[in-house]
């Protein structure tokens, strides 16, 4: 497998109507193996929520992370993802949140670490555009002078790496912190959270709307790297629905490290 | 019984456990770090089952280790991390 270059391949965006938590983790199933098998270009996706969530990682104890009172109180799904990496508290328009389906030849030979900084290098260049000085902050974390923007995180499966990425818009710490259980050891990494009533490093930053933050990203990886409009296909849309009823809504799965 | 252990320059990485006559039992490996294929999770958690209560970290470790295939990835996560958040577990040590 030679290495290859985000212009050798021809980047499809998928940006669709809200849609549900369950479906989005399904989605990031479907469209890596799609990509994978070459069924699928690879491919850009911005998220749209339809609820809010939590998303947990594929390894976080649902019992040590998540308050299901609170969670349940604020009428907050819980949902487990793919990918490893900590819990993100969404509600719809706090957060923008992107996954890119890639073939692993586009990071052949590279560290996890350089990969993880590669697939968000035109991130970096689209915050500088908006005025926001940030950098990738190893492992997986983007951070700006203002504090950290955004987590990310990688799965690779049949010749395909899933990159996804959530930043932080303008985010309500307090229900956060209501619904997450940030324990002593972990809140050295989100200590600016508990000093402050919102996390909003992007919308304080930028001044923008969430949409024009969204389109002037999407203008910056359309230029870097090419980019034509997408859809999903029928038969995509129809194994993440069934997937999401069946594995992603299931207690099992979101229970499967309890 | 629980125990964190934030690698450095790497992620949250969380033992439960309980010990019945002096062996650990109902391991759990939970934590924010990345680890593929993730089947090697439960790998990891049946490799301390059973383990001597009085285990040092390099023999946890090396247990860790022994038990996982040679593909497998880990990111953020190591076999030392994995017996230093047992250890933690078992002394009841405050987090750092």
């Amino acid at each position: 497998m030679m290495r290859t270059d985000w212009r050798d391949h021809d980047w499809q965006l998928i940006h669709t109507a809200p849609q549900s938590p369950t479906l989005h983790m399904a989605l990031d199933d479907v469209l890596t193996h799609e990509v994978g098998a070459g069924r699928r270009a690879p491919t850009l996706r911005i998220w749209e929520w339809a609820a809010p969530a939590v998303v947990i990682g594929r390894f976080q104890s649902l019992r040590n992370e998540v308050d299901g009172a609170a969670a349940q109180r604020h009428g907050i799904e819980v949902v487990r993802r793919v990918s490893g990496g900590g819990a993100m508290f969404i509600e719809p328009g706090n957060t923008i949140t992107y996954s890119i389906y890639a073939p692993q030849s586009l990071v052949k030979g590279l560290s996890f670490q350089e990969a993880y900084a590669f697939f968000d290098a035109w991130v970096l260049e689209a915050l500088g555009e908006l005025g926001i000085k940030a950098w990738y902050q190893p492992l997986n974390d983007i951070t700006s002078e203002g504090g950290k923007i955004a987590g990310a995180a990688q799965v690779h499966r049949g010749g395909a790496v899933l990159h996804h990425v959530t930043m932080a818009y303008d985010i309500d710490a307090a229900k956060m912190l209501d619904v997450l259980r940030i324990g002593r050891e972990k809140l050295s990494d989100k200590g600016t959270v508990s000093a402050a009533k919102r996390v909003d490093p992007l919308r304080s930053q930028t001044g923008l709307p969430r949409e024009a933050v969204i389109e002037r990203m999407v203008a910056t990886f359309r230029r870097l790297h090419g980019l034509s409009d997408d859809d999903l296909s029928a038969e995509e849309l129809a194994q993440a629905e069934a997937l999401a009823l069946g594995k992603f809504g299931s207690p099992a799965w979101l229970a499967d490290v309890a | 019984m629980h125990g964190e252990y934030k690698m450095p320059g790497g992620k949250l990485v969380v033992v439960d456990l309980e010990v019945r006559d002096g062996r650990f039992a109902d391991v759990q490996l939970s934590g924010d770090f990345f680890l593929e294929p993730d089947s090697a999770l439960e790998a990891i958690n049946r490799a301390l089952e059973g383990q001597s209560e009085h285990a040092d970290e390099a023999a946890l470790a090396a247990s860790v280790r022994d038990a996982l295939a040679t593909d497998v990835m880990m990111y953020g996560i190591s076999p030392e991390a994995i017996a230093v958040a047992v250890r933690r577990a078992l002394h009841k040590e405050p987090a750092a």
